[in-house]
């Protein structure tokens, strides 16, 4: 093993070893318990939830065009990174200035615009299919 | 040594978009967002929590609300990258026999906690901008101590992959791969586009799914602290701001108006990413404490009930020496709101916003 390996896997393993024992170290405030339950929750939902969703999905729009499939991936994304803001849970009848917008519409008007660019992008491509190559010459 | 596809991926996983040259692209591209993410949020976590021998700066006046802003919006665009890569990889997570070796079981255990720390800190990032706390951990010291158990794991990733990176990244991608790497690439960059306004007020108008709109709240100005979480009433003519230690003086609200008055356009730059641009008039800092030791610590204090734990912060020398820095009475013209901490509050440049201090009562110079 080379030098720079060992340097690396002791600075690595340090640092996951440092981060273990502020975790510990400040117990009253990291919640180890809770900490441990999200830790793991979070990996489990993605390994054995998300993942063979999104496979199933990709199965399911196998023979789907291509701008189509990208638009759903797309949009599913943005779905998961706006769906906090949707569900409104941080909300607070004393701060409206917290999450202050219609974020259901907004999430609904955003994958439309997404749902047409993929439209378009398909129709286009269907269009460039058609279309009988150009003899050379 | 190339691996070998097992069985499983044979049969189980026929996408022809997952290869070495896809993963490794996406893993370089979240070496450099995870680091970005670790300067920026110990820039963040030692500006809150300061060892003695370190005074920050208080300029460049924006810095902290840029630094921030990167921390949290490069956060957001990362997740489409993760699982990104994830899906390229998870076929690895089946493998068999899943340990070749004692070596590959530890190099195994290191990669659970990069992709569960990696997951954790977008995911539960995710729902602290979004103002939600389904835990009973406190997310800072969780954020915090888990990013070292995160880069830790990455770095042992890293040497251990690298090899992998250097063969496969200089080779081209064959047309669907890179379609597949464009199309991750939009769905980051749409994320970035839809929240970055929070931070960045001309694209305000496109923060549609961000949680926060910097021209949205009273006066103008989003507010973090509402008077009723901090337990503040309006205050009455009874009120005075109370300079105590090296320096002693005591002003009523009246008082202060008729000192000299000063207008300064600094931004409120929330630890949670958003922030916005303000002008600001009142009282310089430094006039308050004319004659305390060029050294010295300056505290201020806020009517907050005792418990919380930013009812006080504490001014270096740079920061409170600095002609920005003032006890601000109005806000964009206006007398201060109740929830932008009327009577006075503080407001200094390049500094997060959890230290500007609402509802001052109380200036310690020590």
């Amino acid at each position: 093993m080379s030098g720079y390996r060992m340097v690396g896997y002791a600075a690595g393993a340090g640092l996951v070893l440092l981060g273990f024992a502020g975790l510990l170290a400040d117990a009253d405030q990291t919640r180890p318990l809770s900490w441990a339950v999200w830790f793991g929750g979070i990996l489990i939902a993605h390994d054995l939830l998300l993942v063979p969703l999104v496979l199933a999905t990709g199965v399911l729009t196998r023979r789907m065009r291509r701008p189509y499939r990208a638009a759903l991936v797309i949009g599913a994304v943005i779905t998961l990174v706006a769906l906090p803001m949707v569900l409104g849970f941080g909300r607070r009848a004393d701060n409206p200035s917290q999450l202050p917008l219609d974020y259901g519409l907004n999430l609904v008007v955003i994958l439309a615009v997404i749902a047409a660019a993929g439209f378009a992008a398909g129709t286009l491509a269907r269009v460039r299919e058609a279309r009988p190559p150009r003899p050379r010459g | 040594m190339v691996d070998k596809p097992a069985l499983t991926e044979k049969v189980v996983f026929t996408s022809g978009l997952r290869s070495e040259g896809v993963a490794a692209r996406l893993g370089a591209l979240l070496g450099i967002s995870f680091t970005l993410a670790l300067i920026t949020g110990l820039f963040s976590h030692f500006m809150q929590h300061p060892p003695p021998w370190l005074d920050w700066p208080s300029r460049p006046i924006g810095l902290y609300r840029v630094t921030q802003g990167v921390h949290v919006i490069s956060g957001l665009a990362t997740i489409p990258l993760l699982l990104a890569k994830l899906w390229a990889v998870y076929p690895k997570l089946w493998q068999w026999p899943p340990f070749r070796s004692a070596a590959h079981a530890v190099e195994r255990a290191f990669v659970l906690l990069l992709v569960a720390g990696a997951l954790f800190q977008l995911f539960t990032g995710l729902l602290n901008i979004a103002y939600t706390y389904p835990w009973s951990f406190f997310f800072p010291a969780a954020h915090y101590w888990t990013s070292f158990i995160v880069y830790g794991a990455l770095i042992i990733h890293v040497v251990t992959e690298w090899s992998k990176v250097r063969r496969s990244v200089p080779v081209p991608l064959e047309p669907a791969r890179r379609r597949f790497l464009l199309t991750i690439g939009a769905a980051s960059g749409l994320t970035v586009l839809l929240t970055v306004g929070e931070a960045f007020a001309p694209l305000r108008r496109l923060a549609l799914i961000a949680p926060r709109n910097p021209a949205i709240g009273p006066q103008g100005l989003p507010v973090n602290r509402t008077s009723q979480a901090a337990g503040v009433r309006p205050v009455d003519a009874s009120y005075r701001l109370v300079v105590t230690g090296a320096v002693q003086a005591e002003y009523s609200y009246q008082d202060l108006v008729r000192l000299p008055q000063h207008t300064v356009e600094l931004p409120i730059a929330c630890v949670e990413g958003w922030s916005a641009s303000a002008r600001w008039t009142g009282v310089r800092l430094r006039d308050l404490v004319a004659g305390a030791p060029p050294d010295a610590l300056v505290t201020v204090e806020s009517l907050e009930r005792p418990s919380g734990v930013y009812r006080t912060s504490e001014l270096r020398p740079p920061h409170w020496n600095d002609p920005l820095t003032l006890l601000a009475l109005r806000v964009n013209g206006e007398t201060l709101h109740l929830e932008h901490g009327y009577p006075l509050r503080l407001i200094a440049p390049d500094r997060p916003g959890v230290m500007q201090t609402k509802w001052v009562t109380k200036v310690v110079v020590s």
